[in-house]
């Protein structure tokens, strides 16, 4: 009975990671390369960024936390308030044509602090 | 004076040592008067455990910035109540206040139940000492909160998220849950040791596992209600790590709670009890770990805090040792009773038990899948809220629905006549809810209108036990006061079907818009009608607050004027959400006014979320409380059963 009861929980699950795959990948800038589906971006922003994410589109560059490689990314939607030059940011898109195309709403920034947990956007 | 603190701590650490070695030793040979010594150990550590809170507390009172710890976490503005919180904003402080709330459990178990159970106690008191032996050596040699420097002018004051009223009750509540599931663990882990697997650990304990669930249950409710009310993105709960830290340990124990009963009324699922207490524990040690290491970020950076490896060994060594011993005592955990019917309450409770654990470990696999998918493939894959909510459904509505059957279903085995005359009253008035909320236009969700089908069912089965009880009884209090815990139980059934619906209808029926607005424009959302009058601006000590005023209308009528905006702040140079929220009480449904993005001409991006009924969950967190005290409070005739069984069993 047991057992039966397990296969089944186990049956559930793994029908669901089959049709819905195993989960975004996260990369780094640098590891961008290559990858066409969609994707979760981690990296830092670099130099100015412009626009608002409204009016204008929000244009910045991400590059890895210990490294050089930046990719161009661009994004609309709400910014989050923590969003500034040099914080570490998570961004879902496509790498279209070496600038990565970001769906709308889904920038957030990391936490700083380990302690709080990173709900300074919408998740 | 950190000379004290640091030698308190040492103090703390010989004595734990001594609780653990002294005291399996002295358990192994059945030495009674070393085992009190122990014990005694153990009191004696929550003194000098106490000791170096003391001075802890006193140098942040002080803002005596020698201390380091000091130094990081405070500055001379901060006000006393935020100096108190930063006990356990840093890393060390949290750690401290784990072998604070572990010491003081621990003498209170091994004093309430020594006279009771002194053979249980004799081998529970060495594996409370083990985990307050490995607390008390992160706190001596890894990571120590009494570590000095020459004094610096100011602190660096604590982390502005922090400063907030919740911050001084949510973090200690959590604590006082993770800590407390070590008592049922080492009364498990203590009887397994003795060879005596009969029921006594588990009444002995029954208790404090409460006490422990339900400081973690209302601890994440209040951070719910913190993240809701102050962290300006208008959700509750995002299924972060964090936060699911703090969620796997409470299902599991509640998987326990309700097992237990099968053990006490029946003598069935020994192993599966012990289980239970062992993934709980576990849990609350990795739910720590999440908190307290960089792990989250990325496998590889959680050695940047030194506690990481430690932590993860300490989990696997607790891991492997209980599940060794469970192995080897695996001949006295048969069970002489086998499961009669699939239909009984016996096997509702199974089922009930088999979902929770089922839910607990898939929120496991998703908060480890990063970790594992970065270990195996070399690229984090991480699983966002769809992987979350299809299973809070798969298996959170089965459970609902359980929790309308199981308290009514007969023992051993139910005739379905009996289950007939049980069910059809709530089972009517489910269905005519349904077919009524359909009607009206629940239709839109299925799960939302199943999740509120469900719940009038178990409301419905609640009202119905309760009036049952009454006419028998004939007073509703004595009802209550005489099996307080049946009904404290029912009680918080009861709010877990509030939590329901709120999280139904909030999530599922709620409805947004975004919009651009100039001044005098309006948007209209869910029948309320948003119009954008003006923006001021005024300034105080440490920030900016720029405030729009909305009047928010339904049909002619003005309902509210509220006022989202944002506040920056000059030092920490941070902007702030500052989300508005209108309650109409009436409709019950809130709504939240974000001000996304102001435009220095005065255009504001304006966010609208409609969320109904998602002031119940809070109303369920009061419920919740109430039901767990009425659960929790001393009942003479239990008292009395309880004498008796220890009397049988020695």
């Amino acid at each position: 009975m047991i057992a039966l009861s397990i296969a089944g929980v186990l049956a559930i699950f793994l029908l669901y990671t089959s049709i819905a795959g195993g989960g975004t990948p996260t990369l780094k800038p640098s590891q961008l390369a290559g990858h066409n589906d969609r994707v979760s971006l981690v990296g830092k922003v670099t130099g100015k960024p412009s626009g608002d994410g409204h009016d204008t589109a929000l244009r910045f560059h991400l590059r890895d936390r210990d490294g050089t490689t930046a990719v161009p990314v661009v994004y609309r939607g709400s910014v989050p308030d923590l969003f500034k030059t040099g914080r570490e940011v998570v961004v879902q898109g496509k790498l279209v044509d070496g600038m990565f195309v970001a769906a709308p709403g889904t920038l957030v920034t990391k936490c700083p602090s380990k302690y709080a947990p990173a709900k300074s956007s919408n998740t | 004076m950190a000379d004290l603190g640091r030698a308190a701590l040492f103090v703390s650490l010989g004595l734990a040592v001594y609780a653990t070695v002294v005291g399996g030793w002295a358990a192994r040979t059945h030495k009674r008067r070393l085992s009190d010594s122990a014990g005694n150990a153990l009191f004696a550590a929550l003194g000098s455990t106490a000791v170096a809170a003391a001075v802890l507390l006193s140098a942040l009172l002080r803002h005596d910035f020698s201390f380091v710890y000091v130094a990081q976490h405070t500055s001379t503005e901060l006000p006393t109540g935020y100096s108190i919180s930063a006990f356990w904003g840093g890393q060390e402080g949290s750690l401290l206040l784990w072998l604070l709330v572990l010491t003081a459990y621990a003498s209170a178990a091994v004093l309430i139940n020594r006279r009771r159970a002194p053979d249980l106690v004799a081998w529970s008191v060495p594996v409370l000492g083990g985990v307050a032996v490995f607390f008390a050596f992160m706190l001596v040699a890894v990571s120590s909160p009494f570590e000095t420097q020459t004094a610096p002018i100011e602190g660096a004051g604590l982390n502005p998220s922090l400063q907030n009223p919740y911050m001084l009750a949510h973090p200690p509540l959590l604590y006082l849950g993770y800590v407390g599931l070590t008592v049922p663990f080492a009364f498990g882990m203590g009887a397994l040791l003795a060879g005596r697997t009969d029921e006594r650990w588990i009444v002995a304990t029954r208790r404090w596992t409460l006490i422990a669930w339900t400081a973690l249950g209302v601890g994440q409710l209040l951070g719910a209600h913190w993240a809701y009310v102050e962290v300006g993105w208008g959700g509750y709960y995002a299924w972060d790590p964090v936060e699911n830290a703090a969620l796997m340990p409470w299902l599991a124990a509640t998987a326990f709670l309700h097992s237990v009963m099968i053990q006490e009324k029946r003598g069935m699922l020994k192993v599966w009890n012990v289980l239970l207490v062992i993934l709980a524990f576990c849990l609350s040690l990795f739910g720590t770990f999440l908190t307290r290491s960089g792990v989250v970020n990325s496998i590889h950076s959680f050695t940047e805090s030194p506690l990481g490896p430690w932590f993860l060994g300490f989990i696997c060594v607790v891991t492997a040792g209980s599940l060794a011993l469970v192995f080897w005592r695996l001949p006295l955990l048969r069970t002489k009773t086998r499961l009669e019917s699939l239909v009984s309450r016996e096997a509702a409770f199974l089922y009930n038990n088999l979902l929770l654990v089922a839910l607990c470990l898939t929120i496991l696999w998703g908060v480890a899948f990063p970790m594992l998918s970065e270990l195996v493939r070399g690229e984090t894959r991480t699983v966002g809220r769809p992987y979350y909510d299809f299973f809070l459904r798969t298996f959170g509505l089965p459970l609902l629905l359980l929790m309308g059957i199981g308290p009514l279903i007969a023992w051993r085995r139910a005739s379905l006549r009996s289950l007939g005359r049980m069910f059809v009253w709530p089972a009517g008035i489910a269905v005519a809810v349904g077919v009524v909320l359909l009607a009206l236009g629940a239709g839109s969700s299925t799960p939302g209108l199943v999740a509120y089908t469900f719940s009038a069912f178990v409301l419905a089965t609640i009202v119905l036990e309760f009036v049952r009880g009454t006419r028998a009884v004939g007073s509703f209090t004595q009802l209550v006061g005489r099996n307080r815990r049946r009904y404290g139980g029912y009680i918080v059934h009861a709010s877990v079907v509030l939590l329901a619906l709120g999280i139904a209808g909030s999530g599922a029926y709620g409805s947004t818009a975004e919009r651009k607005l100039s001044r005098g424009q309006s948007l209209s959302v869910a029948g309320y009608t948003l119009t954008y009058r003006s923006l001021s601006q005024q300034r105080s000590a440490n920030h900016i607050a720029l405030r729009a005023a909305v009047d928010v209308s339904r049909g002619d009528k003005l309902v509210a004027r509220v006022q989202p905006g944002k506040n920056r702040y000059f030092a920490e140079q941070q902007v702030s959400n500052e989300m508005a929220i209108h309650t109409d009480w009436l409709r019950a449904e809130d709504v939240d006014v974000i001000a996304d993005q102001i435009n220095p001409g005065g255009a504001i991006y304006f966010k609208v979320l409609v969320k109904p009924l998602v002031n119940l969950i809070w109303v369920a967190g009061l419920v919740f409380l109430a039901g767990a005290l009425v659960a929790l409070w001393p009942d003479a005739r239990e008292q009395r059963r309880l004498a008796a069984r220890y009397a049988l069993a020695s």
